[in-house]
């Protein structure tokens, strides 16, 4: 038995595994975009979990990249963009509470002042 | 083949299949909770009506899952695309709770200028209702062009001894305050607390500070914006007089309210 359909099933492999595995430059650009983002609406790491998760998977994503390893990177990138995504939309969420709590204050006290008043 | 290597095959079999076994299990409890959690979102009108792009997306990410979980040796796969859809419910339900408490805030706005407009009138009624005689009372209302700009004092009869509550009597004060500052809607205002001397320092400074606090509270619930008040409290330091006489100290228990220039500039905090 010869050793060549052993290269050739090899060769093949190495093929396969590039083609559907290209680096993925956009992704990882995308979920920088979401990480930016969600930093912009003032989400931490320190306070959102989701954000951790986030910069810890991107960070991955790109140790991923330098050992080539792209189906790696895509995943971890595409989970971390999604994090800081869910990261930003927690955030926003708060703050529409922390502005309905305060409306809310303000309409007791005018309720209040109103009651005084008659 | 000899009895070694056979046994040896069948034992990385039976490695290979209790991996896969493993992994399976684990794949299909994340395609579970993915697709319990995307039902939930995909029945939920609200979500639907606000996010329906995360919902589709979430459906399309747990198909996508569901097909690979067909497939040998996908588990990683599978995983991954399950958690993929259960970040776009979330984002999805999230985004919906966002929207909600916008919309909201939107109607108590609508209720909060309502009521701020009712308040208004009514004090503007009951001023007319006390008459000029009570005008007479309000005897520590001055304005004063100092070093600090233009200040007013509210004396210590708009307070009940020891409340920070502005009193009724205040109204007439307040409301030409506000008028002010609605017609000149660059100036801001330093509303600055003080106490006499008696009783502690941290009470005093207390008190000072939440009397200062409550003339902010009534300018702001008559339609200032809070951006325009900063509230100081300074407790018995800066009398305007003696401490030793009761008249003194009554003199030295006030608000004084600290306007800016036209242009909005406000001299240093004390």
């Amino acid at each position: 038995m010869s050793i060549r359909p052993l290269f050739v099933a090899l060769a093949v492999l190495a093929l396969a595994g590039c083609a559907a595995d290209p680096a993925p430059n956009e992704q990882l650009r995308l979920t920088e975009q979401a990480l930016e983002q969600a930093k912009a609406v003032g989400a931490t790491a320190a306070d959102v979990p989701e954000m951790k998760l986030a910069e810890d998977k991107f960070n991955r994503a790109k140790g991923s990249m330098n050992d080539q390893s792209f189906k790696n990177a895509r995943m971890r990138a595409e989970q971390a963009e999604l994090d800081a995504r869910l990261a930003e939309a927690r955030v926003l969420t708060l703050k529409s509470e922390e502005q309905l709590n305060v409306l809310n204050t303000r309409i007791t006290r005018l309720r209040k002042q109103l009651g005084d008043a008659q | 083949m000899s009895l070694k290597t056979k046994a040896l095959g069948g034992l990385i079999l039976a490695g290979c299949a209790s991996l896969y076994g493993c992994a399976g299990q684990h794949s299909e409890a994340a395609l579970q909770q993915a697709s319990t959690d995307f039902q939930k979102v995909k029945e939920d009108s609200n979500v639907l009506r606000i996010a329906p792009k995360d919902v589709i997306r979430a459906g399309e990410s747990l198909a996508r899952a569901d097909r690979l979980s067909s497939y040998w040796g996908s588990g990683s796969d599978v995983l991954h695309y399950a958690y993929l859809s259960e970040r776009y419910s979330e984002i999805a339900r999230e985004h919906t709770n966002q929207v909600l408490n916008e919309e909201r805030a939107a109607k108590l706005e609508l209720e909060r200028q309502r009521l701020q407009l009712a308040l208004r009138e009514s004090k503007l009624l009951s001023v007319q209702q006390q008459g000029k005689w009570l005008e007479e009372q309000i005897v520590a209302l001055a304005t004063t062009q100092t070093d600090r700009g233009l200040v007013m004092t509210l004396g210590d009869v708009l307070f009940d001894t020891g409340e920070a509550e502005l009193k009724s009597s205040a109204n007439r004060v307040v409301l030409k305050i506000v008028q002010f500052l609605q017609l000149n809607p660059k100036r801001v205002v330093r509303i600055e607390g003080y106490a006499d001397s008696t009783g502690g320092k941290q009470e005093n400074l207390k008190l000072s500070r939440d009397r200062a606090q409550s003339v902010a509270d009534v300018l702001m619930d008559l339609g200032i914006d809070d951006k325009r008040i900063q509230v100081e409290g300074y407790g018995d330091e800066y009398p305007v007089d003696v401490n030793a006489s009761e008249r003194g100290r009554a003199q030295n228990r006030r608000v004084e309210i600290v306007f800016s220039d036209e242009k909005g500039q406000l001299g240093a905090a004390r």
